[in-house]
């Protein structure tokens, strides 16, 4: 009882403990853009503060589900199965390793709306907008992983040493697969703020680019998440 | 407490290391296809004329950016499903 408890205590501390590195940073880089914005457009500072929260807002979601994930593996620290113990063990590395893209590709368009807007603050609205479409859409290498964890603690308590291997493989799959796949989406809706903050008329065909952009950098997080997904359920 | 033998630790072993091949491949080609598709933006950004042009050099260019990211994936599925 003792080993298996230990486990899911250690996987909560890794959820919460490494998922909240992305969010940290991210928020951290759209904060040093808007007070750097603020220096060069002092009297947009209520715009200017609104829109950092929203963004700031946005970026916290990946530790959100962290945080989601970190509290439920506690609750469970009761367990006596050794193999119970091990998928949360692996839940807690899927998502606190999958957290850390999003919430760094959650922080690179938000940066980059800020900078936008202190340049041109009457473009805020349009920015805006198109800084949440690109934050939604790097949101979903979280909400992979934050599947792939959920199904991880919802398995049946039955499972020799192969399956653990296997449920392990997949917390790692998932966890690292999350994270290049949620930086690389930030990068695109980073540049793609970029090219809206310089002329809003051509918003139409970047949000139509930056959308075909991530829809292809998403794909080997897909790849992740078959792999982990077979991992789980085939093995 | 049942008898582990090596060939059930080998096996056991290879799902690990697929999980690992996988979750550690997917890393660069993401960022790789994140780079070119923020810089496709950007010209389009400058240039919304050139856009056509841009998009498919991007698309060929995260294509190829991709690949590794299969190479881990066929070797993660034959680490599953063959050894």
């Amino acid at each position: 009882m003792m080993v298996s408890s230990l486990f899911s205590v250690i996987g909560s501390g890794i959820a919460m403990g490494l998922g909240s590195i992305g969010s940290a940073v991210g928020e951290g880089m759209i904060a040093m853009s808007a007070v750097e914005s603020l220096g060069r457009q002092p009297k947009a500072s209520a715009k200017l503060l609104r829109i950092m929260i929203i963004a700031q807002a946005v970026t916290e979601t990946a530790a959100i589900f962290a945080l989601v994930i970190s509290l439920l593996l506690l609750f469970q620290a009761g367990t006596d199965s050794l193999f119970k113990g091990i998928t949360y063990l692996s839940a807690g590395i899927a998502i606190g390793l999958g957290t850390i893209g999003a919430g760094l590709g959650a922080g690179l368009p938000g940066a980059s709306a800020m900078k936008g807007i202190g340049k041109q603050p009457r473009n805020s609205d349009v920015l805006t907008v198109h800084m949440i479409i690109g934050q939604a859409v790097t949101q979903t290498s979280t909400i992979f992983a934050l599947t792939v964890s959920l199904i991880l603690i919802m398995l049946a308590p039955t499972g020799g040493l192969l399956k653990m291997a296997a449920c392990l493989g997949a917390g790692f799959a998932m966890g690292f697969g999350a994270v290049g796949p949620g930086i690389g989406d930030g990068l695109v809706a980073r540049f793609a703020n970029l090219g809206v903050a310089r002329d809003p008329r051509n918003m139409g065909l970047l949000t139509r680019t930056m959308i075909i952009g991530q829809a292809i950098t998403e794909t080997t997080d897909i790849y992740a998440m078959v792999v982990s997904l077979i991992l789980i359920f085939v093995i | 407490m049942e008898v582990i033998t090596g060939e059930q630790l080998i096996k056991a072993l290879a799902l690990l290391a697929a999980g690992l091949s996988m979750g550690l491949g997917a890393v660069g080609p993401g960022i790789g296809e994140g780079f070119v598709g923020g810089k496709a933006c950007e010209s389009i950004g400058r240039r919304p004329d050139e856009a056509n042009l841009i998009t498919k050099t991007m698309i060929i260019g995260q294509a190829i950016s991709e690949t590794t990211g299969i190479y881990a994936l066929v070797v993660a599925l034959i680490l599953i499903f063959v050894v």
